[in-house]
């Protein structure tokens, strides 16, 4: 981890809306068999050991290869197959908002550092809208423009421009 | 990648991102962007230069008058590279999305099963 780059974070939004139960929407966060159903990523599944939805609460669990393809792709990154994450429920509002701090201490040579998953959730007659913001990666430059509010900004910026397409 | 660092440094201080917000409503001269900014007159040609020299803003002088204005390019420089980032999470919801229905239907045949029991 020593380019320019990799030692910045940006702040990403994303909305997404689903035809669905607000219900059903807020206990695939916030409950073990729900968040295992999809957090993946791709080619990861997940095994949660804790998981107390409060605020405080501990969210912990492992991240495992599950393809083929990852497995092998892991072994010769010389990484192991699975890695424990340890986070936490730092803000929870149900079925409104929610708060994941993310503890990044298994990257090699990286100081460890938080990254946060923030959720916005609302319900519009059948529909759920869900507003995910999150951290790309970490620098303390980063975090530091976040503290002063920084939050959002690229994406204003975004729709200020239009993409690059 | 130098690209990319200078743009976050450029954008690194509250004062350059207050202008820069300023400039989104258009091109703008310096008394106007400083008034607008809610920001001191001292410096204000220093961050200007700053965001000039990064590429994030350019100048377009008119007889004594300077007028400023956002340039596309190095906003898109930071979109792309958070693209993958962005891409990972579209993957992500993606799949939140398909176990969001899976679970819908387990719980309308659970609540189905239950209803008719309980004629």
């Amino acid at each position: 981890m020593n380019t320019a780059a990799e030692a910045q974070r940006g702040t990403v939004v994303i909305e997404r809306s689903y035809r669905a139960n607000i219900g059903d929407v807020w206990d695939l966060w916030t409950t073990k068999d729900g968040f295992e159903s999809w957090w993946g990523p791709q080619g990861f599944r997940v095994e949660v050991s804790k998981l107390e939805a409060r605020v405080g609460g501990a969210l912990r669990y492992e991240m495992i290869a599950d393809s083929p393809e990852m497995i092998a792709a892991m072994k010769q990154m010389g990484s192991p197959a699975s890695h424990a994450v340890n986070s936490r429920f730092t803000e929870l509002e149900p079925r409104q908002r929610l708060v994941i701090t993310n503890l990044i201490d298994f990257i090699p040579g990286v100081t460890p550092y938080e990254n946060r998953v923030a959720v916005d959730f609302k319900v519009q007659g059948a529909q759920v809208r869900m507003v995910v913001t999150f951290d790309a990666m970490h620098s303390d430059q980063m975090t530091q423009m976040q503290k002063e509010g920084f939050t959002s900004q690229l994406t204003k910026l975004d729709k200020r421009f239009g993409s690059a397409a | 990648m130098l690209m990319q660092l200078d743009a976050f440094q450029a954008l690194a201080d509250p004062t350059r991102r207050r202008i820069v917000e300023t400039l989104l409503a258009g091109e703008q001269q310096v008394a106007d962007v400083v008034a607008k900014a809610g920001i001191h007159q001292s410096g204000v040609s220093r961050h200007l230069r700053i965001l000039h020299d990064s590429g994030f803003v350019s100048m377009r002088p008119d007889g004594q008058r300077r007028f400023y204005a956002l340039q596309p390019a190095p906003f898109r420089e930071l979109e792309g590279w958070l693209a993958p980032y962005r891409e990972l999470w579209e993957a992500r919801l993606d799949r939140f999305g398909a176990a969001l229905e899976e679970r819908g239907k387990q719980r309308l045949a659970k609540e189905a099963k239950e209803g008719k029991k309980r004629s």
